[in-house]
């Protein structure tokens, strides 16, 4: 006889990930307003929080190799291999954006934990967001993460840029999240849809031709929802404003959690919710794609800002990744291979722009790396293989990357975006080699500032160079994995 | 055979980036010892060159060595090749590092980073050359960007930022066409093999449709003529040469021109034929217009080093005839010639190196009479020279008298026509010569330089006697490149054939 937790489908090990990071963040704020504690305390409560995280993940895929994909809590959450692969990037990305972070907050003028504190509940809300089958969870676990980085965004009180970046995230954020709650209610209204697999089961139950038009306008405006998290054009103005804005030691981490999350979880709608639909939005998902490519090929040349460029990079990147999402389904495995590759050189070209004008600074205009060459050697070299990764040069994760998603997209016969997106790569090598020429070419005009390295930096750039390297001389291991993501939708 | 012939090539490969990892490691203070550490690193490879050419494997057809399995889920390899013609462009290009380390001696040869990007560069032409399927030739295709944008960017001229980025991104966007053309092979391979197996065995036995051929060797032969360069192709090399250093220049004009045609010879023509049967008439006509623009625009050049960028271009143009004309004479001439053109521009590029380093300008107006104070150096020159013109007896007459003669069969009005770029060289050559080094000196500047040392004399010297040599016993150079152009040959042959 079943019990009422095994048919609602309790089980705290599919939350556990979740959970850890809640509880951490809960002692942490314990600690914080009432017992004075030490920073070291606080420190060892966190970086085990985090390992916690990484093990109760762990414990997921156990969970995953016996029962398969299935749902939970009255399939409220669901575990697969979306959800997995999910979890793991958000985890290594918050852990390889640890050192930054926990060193940032004590730039801060009143040396708060707040940070760490916003930092583990993002991390936790898109957590909750990747692993949602039901799509009010889905829209939690987006308000949980996104609310926090609106408000790391603005951490630095007493910096104009840092409140005007956190004011306009939040506005134009809640803006898109209103949108995506009012494209779930139409697909409530229209059809009952309330979850990932519900949608499909509707769909073919209905039939193809009888969707009514309610429906198909609710999953686009869900669909638009996820795009505006991911930066791509025509819902990309916010991310120049916002990574120009937001303390720097943040800004890797605030941009490569958001598009992971929304990337995992439109992947998994368009692989397992609309599969049969995706032909009625073919021409949207190009005319963003193309118009990502080109408004982020356009506004990247001009940029004299380095983190406004590399917005803008993002948007391109967003264009590349999105092809191969709403493609198909070995797309959407070279997509994911093309997100993790490129989130590394995000997170590391943000790490060397806090290491060189600390963490809490907004700015981060070219002339900051005038004589980066002479000041810190190993810095510029990490610098230019991060650059180069983004341009797609052979022997950066880059290239191989470029090279599954662009076959792929030729094999589905999807040539003009395939020249769109080459001609865009040729203009990248315009705006992305310029920062290597001022860092490593150019004679600095004046005297170059010094450059502290803390150690754990230095191990942190060095990881995420070897990584842009490695995964471009030996992509067989993450290929495998994104390919083992999608199989079962072969 | 003593030492495995697999084991020599991934030598060939690994060891210059073995070398520049050396030198990056030494310590900066010991600066004296960059420039021989570099000279012994490149005489490795070259020694390896000249060991094959006692084995019997240099002179053959193209053949493949191991595969290394890179992304197995989707069944891509990388291949290694070798054929004969390969076997000359590698000995070509560690003869011209290892001079090059041997002559350069401005500031910058104290350099780790300059040493170590020419090692660099190296290491990615010998991978173009040796690449055995179409992802490696594109890798490192791309990869020799990387070392070039930091030579010129570094230690080029005054215009160098407008120069380094107009080659980069004519390079790139060349390349972007040959990396479509290597993803829309690897979907057909796809679709007949069931692998993305891309390596040239594999390609050889795929059925393209008329339509898909056409298409790729468009795709691909774009790709390299921008490298070539190919006429109208052609704008970013005189910045390119006139701007990078000088040994930059010896290994641009020496080596990377050759890594386009080495494409297409490789790539396009003996996979592609229907698509090159089409457009060759193409490709004909622009080759010999570039023939004779880069002539006559030479003739109208200042700059020693302009006019010899301008004077690449009317010999590559001879190059890219032979190969349109798809016979085997003059598919051999073009091998040949290219070997020459790497032999005569490397020497010209090198002799204005040595007399830049004197007087720091390149005007020919500047010069005058130089053959009173150096006597050697206008030998020297007048002996390239007429390398370069094609005097009977020496090299380039050799690679232009095949291609002429193989071309006419083809192109019988075209290569009348550019028959009349080897007169255009004589004047624009001689004309040089006769303002730069005859009748007195009337610049002051002029009257003490001190002629060519021992040093100078040994870094040059080589490259003139191969031009000798090529020229006097060109059934040498002929036996090496024979079985490839008998191959390519047979292809066209089938072909043209099979359409008529």
């Amino acid at each position: 006889m079943n019990t009422v937790s095994q048919i609602i489908g309790l089980n705290w090990i599919v939350i556990g990930p979740t959970l850890a990071l809640v509880g951490t963040a809960l002692i942490l704020l314990f600690c914080t307003i009432t017992i004075a504690t030490s920073d070291s305390v606080k420190k060892v409560v966190t970086i085990s929080g985090i390992f916690m995280t990484l093990f109760a993940i762990f414990l997921k895929f156990g969970l995953f190799s016996t029962a398969g994909p299935s749902s939970y809590f009255s399939e409220k959450i669901l575990l697969d291999e979306f959800s997995l692969f999910g979890n793991v990037l958000l985890g290594l990305v918050l852990l390889l954006n640890f050192y930054p972070i926990w060193n940032s907050s004590f730039e801060l003028k009143d040396k708060t934990t707040e940070a760490i504190i916003l930092t583990l509940m993002s991390t936790a809300g898109f957590m909750l967001m990747v692993d949602s089958e039901n799509f009010m969870m889905l829209f939690i676990g987006l308000e949980i993460g996104s609310i926090s980085l609106y408000a790391l965004a603005g951490i630095n009180k007493g910096s104009l840029l840092s409140n005007e970046a956190s004011l306009k995230y939040f506005l134009l954020g809640s803006l898109a999240s209103c949108v995506l709650v009012y494209g779930i209610s139409l697909m409530y209204v229209s059809l009952s849809i309330t979850g990932v697999y519900e949608t499909t089961i509707a769909i073919s139950f209905i039939g193809i031709e009888n969707i009514p038009l309610t429906t198909l306008v609710g999953i686009l405006l869900l669909i638009i929802g996820l795009l505006f998290k991911v930066a791509a054009a025509p819902f990309q103005s916010w991310a120049p404003d916002v990574y120009q804005g937001s303390p720097t030691g943040y800004v890797g981490f605030m941009a490569a959690t958001a598009k992971v999350a929304s990337f995992v979880v439109l992947a998994r709608l368009c692989i397992v919710s609309l599969g049969l639909v995706m032909d009625k939005f073919e021409l949207f998902f190009s005319a963003i794609i193309i118009l990502s490519i080109l408004i982020g090929s356009l506004f990247a040349t001009v940029q004299t800002d380095m983190k406004r460029l590399i917005a803008y990079s993002g948007v391109i990147q967003s264009g590349f990744i999105l092809s191969g999402i709403t493609s198909g389904v070995n797309g959407t495995s070279a997509s994911l291979f093309y997100l993790a590759a490129y989130i590394v050189q995000l997170i590391g070209i943000f790490l060397i722009f806090s290491v060189i004008t600390g963490e809490l600074s907004s700015d981060f205009s070219m002339e900051n790396l005038s004589g980066l060459f002479i000041e810190n050697k190993y810095l510029s070299i990490c610098f230019s293989i991060f650059m180069l990764g983004l341009a797609g040069l052979p022997l950066t994760s880059g290239f191989v990357s470029k090279f599954i998603l662009i076959t792929n997209l030729w094999s589905y016969e999807k040539y003009i975006l395939v020249f769109a997106l080459m001609l865009s790569t040729v203009a990248g090598f315009y705006f992305y080699l310029k920062p290597i020429w001022i860092a490593a070419i150019d004679k600095p005009e004046n005297s170059v500032p010094p450059i502290q390295l803390k150690l754990n930096d230095k191990i942190s750039v060095g990881v995420l160079a070897g990584l842009t390297i490695t995964l471009g001389l030996f992509p067989n291991i993450l290929i495998n994995i994104s390919r083992w993501v999608v199989q079962n939708y072969l | 055979m003593g030492i495995k012939l697999s084991g020599l090539i991934y030598t060939l490969i690994l060891f210059p980036l073995f070398g520049a990892v050396v030198i990056f490691l030494m310590p900066k203070k010991r600066f004296e010892l960059f420039q021989p550490l570099a000279i012994f690193l490149s005489i490795i490879p070259f020694s390896v060159c000249l060991y094959l050419f006692s084995n019997e494997n240099s002179k053959g057809s193209y053949q493949q060595f191991d595969s290394i399995n890179w992304i197995s889920s989707y069944g891509i390899k990388i291949s290694l090749g070798f054929s004969g013609m390969s076997h000359l462009l590698l000995s070509l290009t560690s003869i011209l590092v290892l001079l090059s380390f041997l002559s350069v001696t401005e500031n910058y040869s104290k350099s780790k980073g300059f040493i170590g990007s020419i090692l660099v560069l190296h290491f990615a032409v010998n991978g173009v050359f040796l690449s055995g399927d179409l992802l490696s030739l594109f890798i490192f295709f791309e990869a020799i960007l990387i070392p070039m944008y930091f030579l010129m960017g570094i230690w080029g001229g005054d215009n160098r930022r407008y120069a380094t980025i107009k080659f980069i991104i004519y390079t790139v966007f060349g390349s972007i066409f040959i990396f479509i053309g290597t993803v829309y092979t690897g979907v057909i391979s796809y679709s007949q093999t069931g692998t993305l197996a891309l390596d040239y065995v594999t390609l050889s036995n795929l059925n393209f449709t008329s339509q898909q051929s056409k298409a790729l060797f468009l795709l691909f032969t774009f790709g390299f003529l921008v490298k070539v360069p190919l006429f109208p192709l052609h704008t970013w090399l005189p910045d390119a040469h006139v701007e990078a250093p000088t040994a930059g220049s010896i290994l641009l004009a020496g080596v990377l021109l050759k890594v386009g045609a080495f494409g297409i010879l490789r790539v396009s023509i003996p996979f592609f034929t229907e698509g090159f049967l089409e457009y060759r008439d193409i490709i004909a006509t622009l080759s010999v217009i570039g023939i004779i623009y880069g002539a006559v625009v030479a003739i109208a050049q200042i700059d020693i080093k302009k006019l010899i960028a301008y004077s690449s271009i009317s010999h590559m143009g001879f190059v890219m005839l032979g190969i349109s004309s798809g016979n085997l004479l003059s598919l051999e001439g073009a091998i040949i010639q290219m070997v020459n053109h790497g032999l005569t521009s490397g020497a010209l590029f090198m002799l204005v190196g040595f007399v830049y380093e004197r007087r720091h300008t390149r005007r020919i107006s500047d010069f005058g009479g130089l053959k009173i104070t150096m006597p050697k150096y206008a030998a020297i020159f007048l002996f390239t020279s007429f390398a370069s013109i094609g005097l009977p007896g020496l090299n380039g007459f050799v690679g232009e008298f095949m291609i002429l003669m193989g071309s006419f069969g083809t192109y019988k009005l075209l290569s009348a026509i550019s028959a009349f770029g080897v007169v255009l060289a004589a004047i624009y050559m001689l004309w040089a010569y006769q303002r730069m080094f005859t009748g007195e000196i009337n610049n002051e500047e002029n009257e003490n330089l001190h002629d060519l040392d021992t040093r100078e004399l040994v870094s040059v010297i080589p490259l003139l006697v191969l031009m000798l040599f090529i020229g006097v016993y060109p059934a040498f150079i002929e036996s090496y490149v024979l079985n490839d152009a008998q191959i390519i040959t047979n292809v066209v042959e089938l072909f043209s054939g099979g359409l008529n």
